[in-house]
C-alpha cells in the first residue's frame, strides 16, 4: 500500500487492514478539538452551578441563581431558579400593565367606556385578545359567524338584542336557541305554504297563493308560529326567535341557495326539523367580569351595537 | 455453476443486502411520498378531502415510520449485512436468520402504516406502533443481533473495524429503547390498545428519553458506522484518526443517553432535570464533531474527487449537514433558545436538515457504492446521479430556510405583549403568517422527491443491465467450456 504518499512520513495507520484496502491513520486528536471539549466541559459545569442540576436526597441542588417574583396575594418572593418563577415573573409584568384598564373597565359605564378614547385603544387590544381566544373559534376572527351554526356579529340583527346589558347578558349566561319540529305537526304541504309565506316576508321569489295559505297558517292555532315570531314575524329577542321579515338569515342557508326553490327549501327545511344546535356556552366563572365587561364593549363595537 | 468473482458472491450471503437496499429505496418514495402530501396538506388543506384516513394526524406517522424504519432501517440492515460480512472476511452466521430479519422488519413497517391510517396509535412520538407490532419489532431485532454479533464472532480477522463498533452500538441501544419505552399492559388478548407502565411525567421523561436517543443511536450512530466504511472506500483513503474514532465513539455513547430532557424544557419535568440534559447537550457538541472530523479529515488529499466523483459529493455534504445539525442542537437546548424555539417549525426544520441533509445523503452516497458492486456492474447513468445531487441539496436549503423563517416567527408572534399587557397576536394569526413557508417547505420537498424517484428509476435500471449482463457472461462461459 502506498497511501502514506500524501501524507507526512511520520503519521502511520495502526498497521491493519480489512476489506482489501480499509485502513487506519493513527493521527492525534485534532488540539482544538480537544481544547473546544474542554470549553464545553467548563460550560456544563458553570451551567450546573448557576441552574437547579443535580438531583440529591429527595430533593436537589437548587443553583445559585435566584428569581424574584410577586405571585397572586401580591407578596414579593424570591427563590432558587425555576420556571414556575419565571413565568409568574412574566405574567405579573403584563398583568401589572393590565390592571389600571381593568380597574377603570370595572368602574365606568358603558357610555363612559364607549367615550373615552384612552379606553378604546385598550378594549381594542384586551378585546381581540380574549375574543381570539374565547369566541373566535365559533364566530371566527372577525366576528363574521358561520352561516347554519354561529351567528354573525358585525350586523344589526341581534337574535338576543344589541344593547350593552343584552349583550352582557348573553356572554355571562350563554344561549340556548331552539325551535320544535314541525314535520310531525303539518303536512309537507302545509310546511311549503309557510315556507313560501317566510320568504314572502323578506322578498324572496315565492309561490303568492302558497304564501297566503301560509299566511293563515302563521298567524293560525295549527301551526302558531306567531307565539315566537310574533303577529309581525319580526322576532323576540326575550327569547330569542328570529326576525323573518329582513332578510338576514342564520339558520336557513337561504343566501347560500342559487334559485327562488332553492332559498324557499332552505326555509322549508328549517321548519321540519326544527332546531337544537344555538348552543353556546356560559362564560361566567371562565372569565372575569371585567373580562366580560370588555368583551361586551369589544362585541357591541365590531358592528351592530344598539 | 455460478462464476466465482472478486465479490464474493458465495463467500458472502449479497442476497440479504440487496433485498434490505431495494426495500430501503421502496421506502423511502413511499415515505417521502406522504411527506410531501402532509407538508401540502399544512400549506392547502383542501388536500385533507375529509378522510379521516389521509388526515395529517394519521398520514403524519406513516410519513416517520416509513422513512425512519422502512428507508433508513433498511439501510443500516443492508448495509450493516455488507459491511460486518467484508469487514470481517466471512459469511453471515445464518441466511435463515437474516432472512426472518427481512420478512419481520418489512411486515412490521407495513402493519405499522396500515394501523396508522386506521386510527391506531399508542401516541408515543416515533413509537407509535401498538403493542402487538412492538413484539414483532422486538423478536425481530434480538434476531437481528445475534445475526450481527454471530459473524463478529466468527471474523477471519483479528480485528473489528470501527464501523462495525458502531452498528454494535446501535443495535444494543435500539433493543435497549424499544424495550423500556414500550412497556405496557394490552387492555386484553384481541384488543390493540394497552396501558402504558408508566404515567405523567415519568411517561413523557421515557418517551423522549427514547425519541432522543431513537436519533442518538438510530439516526447518528448507525449512520457514523456506514459513514466509517463508505466514505473511506469511496474516497480510496484510510480512515484520518484511529485514535479520535475511539475517543468519538464512547464520548458519544455515554453523553447521549443523558439529553432527552431537553424535549421537556419548559413543561411539568422538574427544572434540575432539564437544566441537567442541556448541560450534557452543550458536552454532546465536539463527541458529534468527532465523526464530522474523522469524515471530512479522511478526503483531505483527495478534495479533486469532489470535482469529479457525485457519489464523494453526496458524502461531503452530508457530513457538512451533520455538523450544521450537531451544533444547532445544542443550542437550541439551552433553556433560552428553546423558549423561543419550543413547538415551532424550527425544531421540525432542525429535524429535517439532520434527516434530510445527513442521514439521506450518506445514505444515497452509501447506496450508490454499494448497488453497482452487489450486481457486479456500474451505475446506469451518471447524470442522473448529478441531477439527484442538485435536487435534494436544493429541496433541502428550500425546506431548512422556510423553517427557520416559520420557526422563528411563530416564536416571536407568540410571545408579543402590546402596550397594554395583552398578547398582540392570537394563534390562528400566527397559523395564517406560516402560510407562505408551509407552501415553500413542500416544494422543497417535492425537489427531494423528484431526486429520490430518479434515484429509483437509476437503481432499476442498474439492476436490469448488472442482470444482462451476468446472464451474457454466463452464457460465453458455457459456450467456451462447451468448445473446450
Amino acid at each position: 500500500m502506498s497511501e502514506q504518499k500524501l501524507q507526512s512520513q511520520t503519521v502511520q495507520t495502526t498497521g491493519h487492514a480489512w476489506d482489501g484496502d480499509l485502513q487506519e491513520y493513527n493521527n492525534p486528536l485534532p488540539v482544538w478539538w480537544v481544547y473546544t471539549f474542554y470549553l464545553t466541559v467548563i460550560f456544563a459545569i458553570v451551567y450546573w452551578v448557576i441552574y437547579p442540576s443535580w438531583p440529591f436526597g429527595k430533593g436537589w441542588i437548587g443553583g445559585l441563581s435566584n428569581v424574584t417574583y410577586v405571585n397572586s396575594a401580591g407578596e414579593t418572593r424570591t427563590h432558587s431558579w425555576n420556571t414556575r418563577a419565571l413565568l409568574m415573573q412574566d405574567m405579573n409584568k403584563a398583568a401589572v400593565e393590565q390592571k389600571p384598564y381593568f380597574d377603570k373597565v370595572a368602574a365606568m359605564s358603558y357610555a363612559q367606556i364607549a367615550k373615552d378614547p384612552d379606553m378604546n385603544g385598550f378594549i381594542l387590544s384586551a378585546g381581540k385578545a380574549l375574543f381570539s381566544d374565547n369566541c373566535a373559534p365559533c364566530h371566527q376572527a372577525g366576528g363574521q359567524g358561520v352561516m347554519g351554526f354561529f351567528a354573525n356579529l358585525t350586523d344589526d340583527d341581534w337574535l338576543y338584542g344589541g344593547s350593552y346589558d343584552q349583550i352582557h347578558a348573553s356572554i355571562t349566561n350563554g344561549r340556548h336557541g331552539y325551535m320544535p319540529t314541525f314535520s310531525e305537526v303539518l303536512a309537507p304541504g302545509q310546511i311549503d305554504q309557510l315556507a313560501n309565506y317566510v320568504a314572502s316576508l323578506s322578498g324572496i321569489g315565492h309561490d303568492a297563493a302558497k304564501a297566503a295559505a301560509g299566511d293563515v297558517l302563521f298567524h293560525g292555532e295549527a301551526a302558531a308560529c306567531y307565539y315566537c315570531h310574533g303577529a309581525n314575524a319580526k322576532g323576540n329577542t326575550e327569547i330569542g326567535s328570529a326576525n323573518l321579515t329582513d332578510n338576514i338569515w342564520l339558520w336557513a342557508n337561504v343566501p347560500g341557495a342559487d334559485s327562488a326553490e332553492g332559498k324557499v327549501a332552505a326555509i322549508r327545511g328549517v321548519i321540519a326539523s326544527g332546531l337544537n344546535r344555538g348552543v353556546m356556552p356560559a362564560w361566567a366563572g371562565r372569565l372575569s367580569p371585567e373580562q366580560i365587561k370588555v368583551l361586551t364593549v369589544y362585541v357591541h363595537e365590531l358592528g351592530g351595537g344598539q | 455453476m455460478a462464476v466465482t468473482t472478486y465479490s464474493g458472491a458465495e463467500q458472502y450471503n449479497f442476497e440479504i443486502v440487496k433485498k434490505f437496499a431495494v426495500m430501503s429505496i421502496v421506502w423511502a418514495v413511499i415515505g417521502m411520498f406522504v411527506g410531501v402530501y402532509i407538508a401540502s396538506e399544512l400549506a392547502w388543506p383542501f388536500l385533507n378531502f375529509d378522510s379521516p384516513y389521509i388526515s395529517f394526524g394519521r398520514f403524519r406517522p406513516v410519513h416517520t415510520t416509513s422513512v425512519i424504519f422502512g428507508f433508513g432501517g433498511s439501510a443500516l440492515f443492508a448495509t450493516s449485512y455488507y459491511v460486518v460480512q467484508r469487514t470481517c472476511q466471512t459469511r453471515l452466521i445464518s441466511d435463515g436468520m437474516a432472512s426472518f430479519t427481512f420478512w419481520g422488519w418489512m411486515a412490521a413497517i407495513a402493519l405499522a402504516d396500515i394501523s396508522y391510517m386506521l386510527g391506531h396509535t399508542q401516541s408515543r412520538e416515533y413509537a407509535e406502533m401498538e403493542w402487538p407490532i412492538d413484539i414483532l419489532i422486538e423478536v425481530v431485532w434480538v434476531a437481528y443481533l445475534a445475526v450481527f454479533v454471530g459473524t463478529i464472532m466468527r471474523r477471519k480477522q483479528p480485528h473489528i473495524y470501527v464501523a462495525n463498533w458502531f452498528y454494535l452500538a446501535f443495535i444494543l441501544a435500539t433493543a435497549l429503547l424499544h424495550t423500556f419505552n414500550n412497556l405496557a399492559m394490552p387492555i386484553n388478548l384481541f384488543s390493540m390498545q394497552s396501558y402504558s407502565l408508566f404515567s405523567g411525567v415519568q411517561d413523557a421523561m421515557t418517551e423522549w428519553w427514547y425519541g432522543h436517543n431513537a436519533v442518538g443511536f438510530f439516526l447518528t450512530v448507525a449512520f457514523l458506522g456506514m459513514m466509517y466504511y463508505f466514505v473511506p472506500k469511496q474516497a480510496g483513503r484510510p480512515i484520518y484518526s484511529y485514535r479520535l474514532s475511539i475517543v468519538h465513539f464512547w464520548a458519544l455513547g455515554f453523553m447521549y443517553m443523558w439529553v432527552g430532557a431537553h424535549h421537556l424544557h419548559w413543561t411539568a419535568l422538574p427544572d434540575w432535570t432539564s437544566s441537567l440534559a442541556a448541560a450534557f447537550s452543550i458536552l454532546l457538541l465536539m463527541p458529534s464533531w468527532g465523526g464530522m472530523i474523522n469524515g471530512i479529515m479522511t478526503l483531505s488529499g483527495a478534495w479533486d474527487k469532489l470535482r469529479t466523483d457525485p457519489i464523494m459529493r453526496f458524502m461531503i455534504v452530508a457530513l457538512s449537514f451533520y455538523g450544521m445539525s450537531t451544533f444547532e442542537g445544542p443550542m437550541m437546548s439551552l433553556k433560552e433558545v428553546n423558549a423561543l424555539s419550543h413547538y415551532t417549525d424550527w425544531t421540525v426544520g432542525h429535524v429535517h436538515s439532520g434527516t434530510l441533509g445527513w442521514l439521506s445523503m450518506i445514505t444515497f452516497g452509501s447506496l450508490y457504492h454499494m448497488m453497482p458492486k452487489l450486481w457486479e456492474t456500474k451505475m446506469y447513468s451518471r447524470k442522473l446521479i448529478e441531477w439527484h445531487f442538485w435536487l435534494a441539496t436544493i429541496g433541502i436549503v428550500l425546506y431548512i430556510v422556510a423553517m427557520w423563517i416559520s420557526g422563528i416567527t411563530q416564536g416571536l408572534m407568540w410571545r408579543a405583549f402590546d402596550q397594554f399587557g395583552n398578547l398582540q397576536y392570537s394563534f390562528v394569526e400566527s397559523v395564517a403568517a406560516m402560510h407562505p413557508f408551509y407552501a415553500m417547505r413542500a416544494i422543497g420537498g417535492m425537489f427531494f422527491l423528484v431526486g429520490m424517484i430518479m434515484m429509483a428509476f437509476n437503481v432499476f435500471m442498474t439492476i436490469r443491465q448488472g442482470k444482462r449482463e451476468s446472464a451474457e457472461l454466463e452464457a460465453k462461459l458455457a459456450a467456451k467450456l462447451a468448445h473446450a
